[in-house]
């Protein structure tokens, strides 16, 4: 082992201690700045925040007047004032939301924010989606579309929040294309936004189904369930019955239980065959449970001793949703021989029910 | 006049619920969160208590709980403020006592009405 020289080992750790420091001072310093800068903006504000809150509460004979008096305060008092406008924007609605938005218009925030989806900084892009997005500013949907590729990851899921708020139902293919390639939002966030677009997105969303992307197929038919949207359900039961992508299968049969039409019981009651994925047979159990159709009874009893435990499970829960007719049916599996699996099963159902409180919806969609 | 209190962790909500309310001729105390409201309920006589579900510490549903377990406290009315992907919270709310509820975002006008409605309820 060579000797190393003391005074190296000692200068080492010296320049180790400076360094140490040197970035504990840089640390504490921008701190020191942020801290500084933030109670001198709350200090500038303070006298218009007053104001702020006045034109929020006000009857509408006043709100124009205060509308004036903040909308021609300096710039050093905007600047310091904008967090909490932005930030309010948020928080109330109706005509307080209103007067917010046109105090933005005047103050000239929205092409300020349009200006700054172009910007070099990922989190000044990400800001300018937000509140375009809280202003509900259509003009920006083009570019908000745009930054859905952007490199920064937040900065795509602001501009996928944001479309969804401005709800320009043009962004819906735009957003379902987010969902693949090297840059995507997350399958929760373009549902959320998507589901915000309203009816009228719907066509966009049904084109969706069509996607050689199966990701892309599956959220399309959770949005349809989710928003609502009956008069798609032949397309929804076309997903259920054709669709090669089990998930897509799985999402279609949830999508029929919520929208609860007649025409779903036919592809769900075959979706329950014992050929077919466990996890899509679960569903479509549990989704004949949602639909509420007495017919169902027998399917949904004779799944009661399937092999598979969730299956029966979501079998039994089911019956009991469907009311007298599906008790009855439970009581009469419950009565059997026992040990058999479908008797344990419906006695487990009634006894959950006895004990009272059990969601049977979310039940099967935790279980998922 | 009534005198009510305000628990929320966002000082924005609070400054406009206490501006809204002292505009309607309430007198309003503000806190930022669960332990400051049960302090205050018990050094000042109040009317009627706003609390934030989500506060760090003691949310606003175990303040309405602690609220409905005293008998000092156990009818003084509470609305609950959620946000509007906390409804569920909502259905504890109930279970937990409260009177009413306000999602956020809300509007400062139905949040004075509902305050002004559930004062009018308790003093018939």
């Amino acid at each position: 082992m060579i000797p190393l020289p003391v005074g190296l080992v000692t200068g080492a750790l010296l320049d180790l201690l400076a360094a140490g420091l040197a970035l504990s001072l840089l640390i504490v310093g921008i701190r020191v700045v942020r801290t500084h800068r933030r109670r001198r903006h709350e200090r500038i504000a303070a006298p218009v925040r007053v104001l702020l809150l006045e034109l929020l509460c006000a009857p509408d004979d006043e709100q124009s007047e205060l509308l004036d008096r903040i909308a021609r305060i300096d710039r050093r008092t905007w600047v310091a004032l904008e967090p909490t406008v932005t930030s309010m924007l948020g928080k109330v609605t109706g005509r307080a939301r209103t007067a917010l938005v046109l105090l933005c218009e005047r103050r000239g925030s929205a092409a300020a924010a349009l200006a700054d989806l172009g910007s070099r900084t990922a989190p000044r892009r990400g800001r300018a989606a937000q509140l375009l997005g809280q202003l509900g500013h259509r003009p920006a949907v083009p570019a908000l579309c745009r930054l859905l590729g952007d490199r920064d990851r937040e900065v795509r899921l602001a501009a996928a929040r944001a479309l969804g708020r401005i709800g320009d139902p043009v962004a819906a293919p735009r957003l379902l294309r987010s969902l693949h390639g090297p840059r995507t939002v997350p399958p929760r966030v373009v549902t959320a936004a998507l589901t915000s677009l309203g009816p009228e997105a719907l066509p966009g969303v049904v084109a969706g189904l069509r996607d050689p992307s199966p990701l892309v197929r599956a959220v399309a038919v959770e949005v349809l369930g989710t928003t609502g949207a009956i008069a798609r359900t032949p397309e929804i039961v076309r997903a259920l019955r054709e669709d090669p992508d089990t998930e897509v299968r799985i999402r279609a049969a949830r999508a029929l239980g919520r929208l609860g039409m007649p025409e779903g019981l036919a592809p769900l009651v075959a979706a329950l065959g014992p050929d077919r994925p466990a996890a899509l047979r679960m569903v479509a159990a549990g989704a004949l449970g949602g639909l509420g159709a007495v017919a169902a009874t027998v399917p949904l009893t004779r799944l009661l001793g399937d092999v598979d435990a969730h299956v029966a499970g979501a079998a039994a829960r089911a019956l009991l949703r469907l009311g007298p007719q599906g008790e009855a049916a439970l009581r009469q599996a419950a009565d059997g021989r026992p040990g058999t699996r479908a008797a344990a099963q419906a006695r487990a159902a009634l006894a959950e029910r006895a004990v009272g409180g059990t969601r049977h919806d979310v039940l099967v969609e935790v279980t998922l | 006049m009534a005198r009510v209190l305000i628990a929320d962790d966002d000082a924005d909500i609070r400054d406009l619920v206490a501006f809204k309310l002292n505009q309607g001729g309430h007198q309003v105390t503000a806190v930022e969160d669960g332990v400051a409201a049960l302090r205050a309920v018990r050094e000042q006589p109040l009317d009627l208590v706003l609390l934030d579900i989500r506060m760090p510490g003691l949310s606003g549903l175990d303040v309405c709980r602690r609220l409905r377990s005293c008998d000092e406290t156990a009818s003084l009315p509470v609305i609950l403020i959620t946000a509007r992907s906390q409804e569920g919270d909502v259905e504890l709310g109930f279970a937990a006592g409260a009177d009413d509820y306000i999602v956020k975002p809300f509007s400062p006008r139905e949040l004075s009405s509902r305050v002004t409605a559930l004062l009018t309820r308790v003093e018939r």
